[in-house]
């Protein structure tokens, strides 16, 4: 057997399987979101653009729309924040370096449903810590509309600022001590040194990590779900929360489908311009 | 999804049977060793009688046992956990409670048993028109009805009559009350009237019972949303105006009936529109309102009737693919039996869907509250009896959600929803 | 040196305050019912196992922890099996397209769920796969296949070459090396990419959620997300059942923290 044949035939199953279950799904998403279907009641026509006309003019689009936006920008900008701050702080750690990952890494490890019935605990009006904390109060972090937006961004930077720290802090190890000593040389310390050496060595990771944790944020839909579902009056209510409301709660298959593909459309561009500003840097680099 | 057609050969004698029996399609048992699965929400209350009535119904119908199932709490999620069940599978239950507001739709979808033929008339009028309705799709009987609430006004007797005054028949006056009482108390603890604004289907309710009350509907008569768009919009603009003026809490838009039952008990609001149930709780041996609240019709806006309450409640249906249909029949007439119903009176928070009860000298002395209630239960309001009314509902509730907490005009609230609701349809009704 | 001592307890010390929310769940989960709502002290004054009962006896967790653990092992095997073979063709064998699928294996891992989930229950539902172990185990096994098979060519391509040469030279054929010096060598790789992989399968939630009906095949996120309780939320026995939902979770991170370690990186550094 050749080693051409043989490629083919270790290949087969997984091209078989993702064909199956991601691609053809995904082109039968697109198919659907031309239709109006509603299973339930057995209705199945053609819709041709009328979804899409209509999400152009549906304000409770527009409003997941903007909130996915806050959702996302705010979330990976406060992780990127933080989670090269702690791996900086993380960096001198000679003991205890694995229970310090261990305590780390257990955010980022649960389940994303565990973290949420987590902080709506945490947030309970009159049973939760964080009321307690501020001195007795009786908050209603997820139910006022104002508050409940930043609460669901505190929980997601909470679960996925690890997830930096850790690219951050893997990438401030490599980084040679001599480099450090050599800028102590020249009189250059404290920040001078991070923004002469840490930072161009540790930018590039960092840009991988605002791609990741975009692209996450963007698809995010357990935490809000669990959390608020949407509410309130739609202040949480994201581009993922309102497909599954279409799909499984009003049961319109077609339009829900729709909606789910402009999600891939706006991951799809992010991921692109992403990679496109990544390759540009290594080029210039 | 085409519905099967009825067996008539299995039909006529069991219609017979029925007949006889007086009440719907009661009957023994055939013997068999046989598993019927019920499916239901847990009932609340002193004395849980549903354990009883399924032993009852066993030892009726030798060789058959009842599996009882506990549904999640919430009715959103029952809701969920019913489509997936039953949508293209076989579900693995043959008695389910359900939300009335969701007989027709389900009816519509194929999913529970046609039981016109297992109820006598005199059984269908045995209970209240505003109960039966909801279950009867296309001049069919879809579910009977188990128990039965509607929207009430709570008030604090002991406060309206310290300042000489009747429970109000009109909103305004019910706002004019609640400053005139708060100023007089000067307790800044003591809240106005608390109702349900969360989003949720019970916020839906709140905001269709402000509607009704300004004579305005959420659907005409052929299905186009706001057909009095000015009522509505007032309606919504006074839901709001409760908050702003001070009437109402802020937090009401974050409450659901047990946030709103739990301050009036314990005597720190005036006023509270929720279900029959919290009579119950409010006149428990330590409850701090014991003795000290009645009940009233809702209030009126300016254009609507006094009274339009929602109705609500859970009514029983039969798996449409169900492989015991006549036992799973006949277990749902036992249990909305008058007298299953009357062990669930004695026993549960719940109120019986047969007028017939509220007049029972026993059952009366124990709660004598029923016949003040049998009024209201009568002029009961069901929302839009439609297969698309959970559609329609959550797809309304951000918008209406949004009013409520200021995020929103009404009559852009109006406008969004209305374009909603139009794409909606436009995918249902070709 | 003591100076240094005192600054890595203090860094411990405010990871350990990181993860108090973590810890608070854990004390919220031994605390008695009476004194959850409203909290008026910090501390409980006595701790109890009764939600933890609750949870083992009077809900659907113990069959959703069965569940969970059969299909997030199957799925790994499943995503570890395929991976493992196409992994090696693309590291290791003349593939035209190669760097076709490659970037598709990329673009397959920036999917978006909520846009496949219509598509797959309606297939599932087809296929009479609703409500089973198999509908997740495929979703969730096809789901985690691109990084997995992503990380695994990434490190059979650190196998020095030299090994499989001599390998062939002894006579082995191409599937023999495979089988007895690519695998075991690429063992704490593989090692990385199921954790993942497992973890993947173990938190996902939206596949779970529409795909399953009943305890049949429901997953413990979707459990505890639609936990039972009457009148007012069982807080204490949420606590209790997201401990054990958690207990996979805490075992890698501290167990085999080094090959998640690993696999993230990897996983991150792609390029």
């Amino acid at each position: 057997m050749t080693d051409h044949r043989l490629a083919w035939i270790l290949l087969a199953p997984a091209l078989a399987v993702l064909g199956g279950l991601t691609v053809y799904p995904a082109l039968w998403v697109l198919w659907l979101s031309f239709q109006y279907r509603v299973p339930v009641f057995s209705i199945s026509r053609w819709a041709g653009l009328d979804h899409y006309a209509f999400l152009a003019v549906d304000t409770r689009f527009w409003n997941a729309a903007w909130v996915t936006g806050v959702f996302t920008g705010c979330s990976v900008a406060l992780e990127c924040g933080l989670g090269l701050a702690m791996a900086l702080a993380l960096r001198g750690q000679s003991r205890g370096r694995r229970v310090a990952l261990a305590l780390l890494l257990l955010a980022w490890a649960l389940p994303s449903v565990v973290t949420a019935k987590m902080f709506e605990w945490l947030y309970h009006p009159a049973g939760g810590l964080v009321n307690f904390l501020v001195g007795g109060r009786t908050i209603n972090w997820l139910g006022d509309p104002d508050l409940a937006l930043p609460a669901l961004i505190a929980a997601d930077v909470w679960r996925a600022t690890p997830f930096v720290t850790l690219l951050c802090f893997a990438r401030l190890l490599t980084i040679p001590a001599d480099l450090y000593e050599a800028a102590q040389v020249d009189g250059a310390a404290g920040l001078q040194a991070f923004a002469r050496i840490t930072w161009p060595l540790v930018r590039p990771i960092l840009l991988v990590a605002l791609l990741f944790r975009t692209l996450d944020a963007l698809r995010a839909f357990d935490i809000m779900f669990v959390l608020t579902g949407g509410g309130p009056a739609g202040a949480t209510e994201t581009l993922t929360v309102y497909a599954y409301r279409a799909l499984f709660q009003t049961l319109q298959m077609g339009f829900g489908s729709a909606i789910g593909v402009v999600v891939f459309a706006f991951v799809m561009v992010v991921a692109v311009a992403y990679l496109w500003v990544i390759n540009r840097q290594d080029q210039t680099a | 999804m085409a519905r099967r057609p009825a067996r008539a050969v299995l039909l006529v004698p069991l219609l017979l049977l029925a007949l006889t029996a007086g009440g719907c399609g009661e009957r023994a048992g055939s013997g068999a060793l046989v598993t019927l699965v019920f499916k239901h929400a847990k009932i609340l209350g002193p004395a849980d009688p549903l354990p009883g009535l399924l032993r009852r119904f066993e030892a009726r119908h030798p060789g058959v046992r009842v599996q009882s199932e506990a549904l999640t709490w919430s009715s959103d999620e029952q809701h969920q956990f019913y489509v997936i069940n039953l949508e293209g599978g076989s579900p693995p239950f043959d008695v389910m409670m359900l939300d009335l507001i969701w007989v027709p739709e389900f009816a519509r979808a194929g999913w529970i048993l046609d039981l016109t033929p297992f109820v006598p008339a005199a059984e269908r009028d045995a209970h209240f028109p505003t109960a039966i309705e909801p279950a009867v799709q296309g001049g069919r009987l879809w579910a009977l009805p188990w128990f039965m609430n509607v929207g009430l006004l709570y008030y604090r007797r002991d406060l309206l009559a310290k300042y000489g005054f009747t429970p109000p028949e009109t909103y305004e006056a019910l706002a004019a009350q609640v400053r005139r009482i708060r100023a007089g108390e000067g307790d800044p603890r003591l809240d106005g009237y608390l109702w349900q604004g969360k989003q949720y289907e019970g916020g839906m309710v709140n905001v269709l019972e402000a509607l009704w009350a300004n004579g305005a509907r959420l659907l005409d008569d052929v299905g186009r949303p706001f057909p009095e768009r000015e009522r509505a919009r007032e309606s919504l603009a006074f839901l709001r105006g409760l908050i702003e003026s001070g009437v109402s809490p802020a937090w009401v838009t974050a409450a659901d009936e047990e946030l709103t039952r739990r301050p009036f008990g314990d005597g720190r609001a005036i006023f509270l529109r929720n279900w029959p149930y919290a009579l119950d709780l409010f006149e428990l041996p330590d409850s701090r309102v014991r003795g000290k609240v009645g009940v009233a019709p809702l209030p009126r806006l300016r254009h609507g009737p006094v009274g339009a309450a929602s109705t609500g409640g859970a009514h029983l249906a039969v798996s449409a693919r169900t492989r015991h249909r006549t036992l799973a029949v006949d277990l749902t007439c036992f249990l909305t039996s008058e007298a299953a119903q009357r062990a669930m009176t004695e026993g549960a928070a719940l109120r019986p869907s047969r007028p017939s009860l509220y007049q029972d000298a026993a059952l009366v002395a124990r709660d004598p509250s029923l016949p003040a209630l049998l009024g209201l239960m009568e002029k009961g309001r069901p929302r839009p009896i439609t297969p698309y009314y959970l559609m329609l509902s959550t797809t309304l509730q951000p918008e209406f959600s949004a009013v409520l907490v200021g995020r929103k005009s009404p009559d852009q609230a109006i406008r969004d929803g209305t374009a909603q609701v139009e794409h909606l349809l436009r995918a249902i009704t070709p | 040196m003591r100076a240094s001592r005192v600054r890595d307890g203090l860094v411990l010390l405010a990871l350990a305050g990181y993860a108090a929310p973590f810890f608070w769940q854990a004390m919220t989960s031994l605390r008695p019912d009476t004194e959850l709502l409203p909290l008026t002290h910090l501390w409980p004054t006595r701790l109890t196992l009764s939600h933890y009962d609750v949870v083992f006896r009077q809900s659907l967790m113990p069959r959703a922890l069965v569940n969970s653990l059969g299909i997030a092992l199957l799925s790994t095997l499943l995503a570890v099996g395929l991976g493992a073979l196409a992994a090696y063709a693309l590291a290791r064998l003349p593939v035209r397209g190669r760097s076709l699928i490659l970037l598709a294996m990329i673009a397959a891992t920036a999917f978006p769920q909520i846009a496949t989930v219509s598509p797959l229950y309606l297939l599932m539902r087809a296929l009479g796969l609703r409500d089973t172990w198999l509908a997740l185990i495929l979703a969730n096994g096809s789901f985690t296949l691109p990084l997995v098979t992503w990380l695994l060519a990434g490190f059979i391509r650190e196998i020095p070459r030299a090994l499989e040469e001599a390998a062939v030279v002894d006579g082995a054929g191409r599937l023999a090396t495979l089988r007895w010096v690519v695998l075991p060598l690429a063992a704490p790789g593989i090692a990385s990419a199921a954790l993942l992989a497992f973890l993947f399968s173990w938190n996902e939630f939206l596949f779970a959620y529409s795909l399953t009906a009943t305890e049949a095949s429901r997953t413990v996120p979707v459990a505890l997300a639609l936990f039972p309780g009457v009148f007012e939320v069982p807080w204490g026995d949420i606590a209790a059942a997201s401990l054990l939902a958690s207990l996979p979770p805490i075992l890698i991170v501290v167990g085999f923290q080094r090959y998640l370690v690993r696999g993230l990186l990897a996983g991150a550094l792609r390029e």
